[in-house]
C-alpha cells in the first residue's frame, strides 16, 4: 500500500497542502495510513464526538431528544450558519439541535447540546470507544473567541499575516480539540457497526452525517451517483478536514479521515477543499483493490 | 539505554505504522528497529505496538505516552543546538540561505553587513528556493533562509514581513509598455513566464489568482527562472514575467523594459526563517543583515491595509 501512501501526498503537494489520512475498511479492518497517528487539531469535526455523547445519554434514558429547547436572540455562539446566523428567539428540540449542528456545522447548536452534555461526558465518551488522542478541551464558541482574540484588531484580514498564524493556539493541538484520523475512523467504524450507540441511535448519527450540506471536500472525491457520502468537515484558518465514511453498493464502506493545513492562509482555495476528496478516493480505491 | 535514541525510533514507528517506512526514515535496517522497540517496551513495562503479520498498530499505552516523547525528542535537538552554539563560542557556522530572485546587490550586502557584525562566524550561504529552505530546515540542515510566503510556517520562527514591489518585464515594442503603470488586464493575450511551482507553490498559485482576479488569465504558462531564459521568451515568444523593482533591467538601451503594474497588486513578501526556538545571535544578525539589505533595495511604499476578506460561510469558524 505504499503506492497508495505515495499518490496520496503526492495529491497533498499538487494542492499546495500537507496532509494526513487514515482509511479503513469498516468490515476487513484494513487500512490506509498516511500519518494516520498524527495529532490534529479537530475544529468542528469534534461535532462528531458531541452526537456520540448526547446519543449515549439519550439511550441511558438521561435525555430526551425531543425536548423543546429555548435558545434566546442574545448570547448564543457566534457563527455564519444556522441558528448561530440567526436573529430571532427560536424554539427548537434538541434532536433538531443535532441536525443543524451536522448539516450546515451551527455553532449555536452544538454550544446549547453541549451546555446540556458537557465537555466532561464527551471525553468520557471518546474514552469508552479507546480514542486516547482524542480531547475536547474548548467549546466550540470558546475555541473561534481564541481565534478572533489570537488574530486581534484587524479581524479576519489578519489571518494571512504569517506572524498572526504562528501564534493561533487553535492550530497548536496541546491547546485545542484534538484527535487523530485513525481515532476518528475508529469512531466512525463503530458507529457504522452499532458498537458505539444502539441501533436506533446509530442510524440517527448515520443519518445525520449523511444531511451535511457542504459537497466540497470528500463528496467531491466521489461524483458518483450510486455512492453514498456522509461526513462532517471541520475549518480554521489554513485547516481543512472532513471524517466521513463513503458506501459502495457492493456492500463496500469505508471510514476516511482526512486532515489538511494549507501553506497559502487565502480562505478560498477551492483546490485545497478538493484534495480532500481527492486523497480519500485514491484511499478507497486502493482499500477495493485489495478485495 | 538510551532513551533518547529508542523514543526516536518510538515515534517513528507510530508515525509511520509501518516498520519498514520507519527504518528507511531513520536510516536503518529494520531488524535493528524492531529490537530497540522491544527494548524499550521492556524498558518502560508497556505494550507500545500491537503488531501482526500485515500491519502494526500503536496501542492505548503507545498513545498516551507518543506527547511527552515528542516533547522528550524536541527538548534533546534544542539542548544539542544550544552546546554546539556554546561549544563553538563566536567560531561558529551558520548554514544560511537566499532564494533565486534576490538581487546581487542584495546578496552582496546581505553578505557584507553579516560579516561586519558577526565577524567570528562563517557564513556558509547558498541558493535555495523556499520549498528546499523548508525541507532543509525539517532535515535540520539549515539555521536560517530566507523564504517567500504565503508557505506552510509550521514550526518556524519568523522575523519581520519584508515586502517588495513586482512589476512586468515585456518587449519594448508591446503596446501595454508605452503605458507608465500597467494594469493585469492590459497583459491579456500575453503568455507568462512564472518561476517552477515547486520552488513556492502557494506563492506560485497565488499570483495565477491575484492575475486573474486582475482580469490577466495567461495565454500560455512557462516554466523558467534564469534572466536569459525568460528574456529569449519575452522577445521570441510574447511572453511577460514579473519582477521585483530592486532586480529591473536598467532602463536604457535595452528591448525587454520593466513598468509598474497599476495599483501594485502583486506584492512579494519575504521573512527571515528559522526552525522555532534554535534561533540565536547569528540567526538575529543574519535577520537584520537580511532586512537593512531589502529595505534599502526596496524601500518599502506606505505599507496598504490588507484588503477586506470575505469568508464564505463553509469556514464555519468565523461569524
Amino acid at each position: 500500500m505504499t503506492g497508495a501512501v505515495g499518490r496520496i501526498q503526492a495529491a497533498f503537494t499538487d494542492a499546495g497542502v500537507t496532509g494526513r489520512l487514515h482509511a479503513l475498511d469498516i468490515d476487513s479492518g484494513a487500512e490506509i495510513d498516511a500519518g494516520g497517528n498524527r495529532p490534529v487539531v479537530t475544529a468542528s469535526v469534534h461535532k462528531l464526538c458531541l452526537l456520540v455523547a448526547l446519543h449515549e445519554r439519550a439511550a441511558a434514558g438521561q435525555l430526551d431528544l425531543t425536548e423543546q429547547v429555548e435558545c434566546p436572540a442574545d448570547g448564543r455562539t457566534a457563527g455564519p450558519t444556522g441558528l448561530a446566523a440567526m436573529l430571532d428567539p427560536v424554539r427548537i428540540s434538541v434532536r433538531d439541535l443535532a441536525h443543524l449542528m451536522m448539516s450546515v456545522s451551527d455553532n449555536a447548536a452544538a454550544d446549547l447540546l453541549l451546555d446540556r452534555v458537557g465537555i466532561d461526558a464527551v471525553n468520557a465518551t471518546t474514552d469508552r470507544l479507546g480514542l486516547a488522542a482524542t480531547r475536547m478541551s474548548h467549546t466550540f464558541g470558546g475555541l473561534f473567541a481564541t481565534v478572533k482574540e489570537d488574530a486581534g484588531p484587524l479581524g479576519a484580514r489578519a489571518l494571512t499575516d504569517p506572524h498572526v498564524l504562528t501564534r493561533l493556539r487553535a492550530l497548536d493541538p496541546a491547546h485545542s480539540n484534538r484527535s487523530t484520523p485513525r481515532d476518528l475512523t475508529g469512531l466512525l467504524r463503530a458507529i457504522w457497526r452499532d458498537e458505539a450507540c444502539p441501533p436506533p441511535h446509530g442510524a440517527a448519527i448515520r443519518r445525520l452525517l449523511g444531511l451535511q450540506v457542504w459537497p466540497h471536500r470528500l463528496a467531491s472525491g466521489f461524483p458518483f451517483d450510486d455512492v453514498h457520502v456522509a461526513g462532517k468537515t471541520g475549518s480554521l484558518p489554513t485547516v481543512r478536514s472532513e471524517a466521513g465514511v463513503v458506501e459502495y453498493p457492493d456492500g463496500g464502506r469505508y471510514a476516511v479521515a482526512v486532515f489538511t493545513r494549507a501553506a497559502n492562509p487565502a480562505a478560498t482555495l477551492p483546490q485545497a477543499d478538493a484534495a480532500i476528496g481527492t486523497a480519500a478516493r485514491i484511499a478507497v480505491d486502493a482499500l477495493r483493490a485489495r478485495g | 539505554m538510551d532513551l533518547i535514541r529508542h523514543l526516536d525510533c518510538f515515534v517513528a514507528v507510530a508515525e509511520e505504522s509501518h516498520f519498514g517506512r520507519a527504518a528507511a526514515r531513520l536510516g536503518m535496517a529494520q531488524p535493528p528497529l524492531s529490537q530497540r522497540i522491544k527494548r524499550l517496551e521492556a524498558e518502560l513495562g508497556v505494550r507500545l505496538f500491537e503488531r501482526t503479520s500485515r500491519q502494526v498498530t500503536i496501542t492505548k499505552a503507545g498513545v498516551l505516552l507518543l506527547d511527552d516523547a515528542r516533547d522528550l525528542l524536541a527538548r534533546s535537538e534544542a539542548l544539542r543546538a544550544t552546546a554546539r552554539r556554546i561549544r563553538d563560542g563566536e567560531s561558529g557556522l551558520l548554514r544560511a540561505a537566499l532564494p533565486p530572485d534576490i538581487a546581487g546587490e542584495s546578496v552582496a550586502a546581505i553578505l557584507a553587513d553579516f560579516e561586519r557584525h558577526c565577524p567570528g562566524v562563517e557564513l556558509e550561504l547558498r541558493e535555495l528556493s523556499t520549498a528546499r529552505q523548508l525541507d532543509a530546515f525539517a532535515a535540520r540542515e539549515l539555521d536560517v533562509g530566507l523564504i517567500h510566503h504565503p508557505c506552510d510556517v509550521t514550526g518556524l520562527g519568523l522575523g519581520p514581513v519584508l515586502h517588495r514591489e513586482m512589476g512586468v518585464l515585456l518587449a519594448r515594442d508591446a503596446p501595454a509598455a508605452e503605458l507608465d503603470e500597467v494594469p493585469l488586464a492590459a497583459l491579456a493575450g500575453h503568455g507568462l513566464v512564472l518561476f517552477p511551482r515547486a520552488d513556492a507553490p502557494a506563492l506560485h498559485d497565488e499570483v495565477l489568482t491575484t492575475c486573474a482576479r486582475g482580469g490577466y488569465t495567461p495565454s500560455a504558462l512557462r516554466h523558467g527562472q534564469g534572466a536569459s531564459f525568460i528574456r529569449g521568451l519575452i522577445l521570441s515568444a510574447g511572453a511577460v514575467a514579473f519582477s521585483p523593482k530592486d532586480t529591473r533591467p536598467a532602463d536604457d538601451a535595452t528591448d525587454v523594459v520593466w513598468r509598474p503594474l497599476a495599483g501594485a497588486p502583486l506584492t512579494l513578501r519575504h521573512t527571515v526563517a528559522w526552525p522555532e526556538g534554535r534561533g540565536d545571535a547569528a540567526v538575529a544578525a543574519f535577520a537584520d543583515a537580511a532586512a537593512r539589505a531589502l529595505r534599502s533595495a526596496a524601500p518599502a511604499a506606505a505599507e496598504a491595509p490588507p484588503p477586506p476578506m470575505h469568508l464564505r460561510p463553509d469556514a464555519e469558524y468565523w461569524p
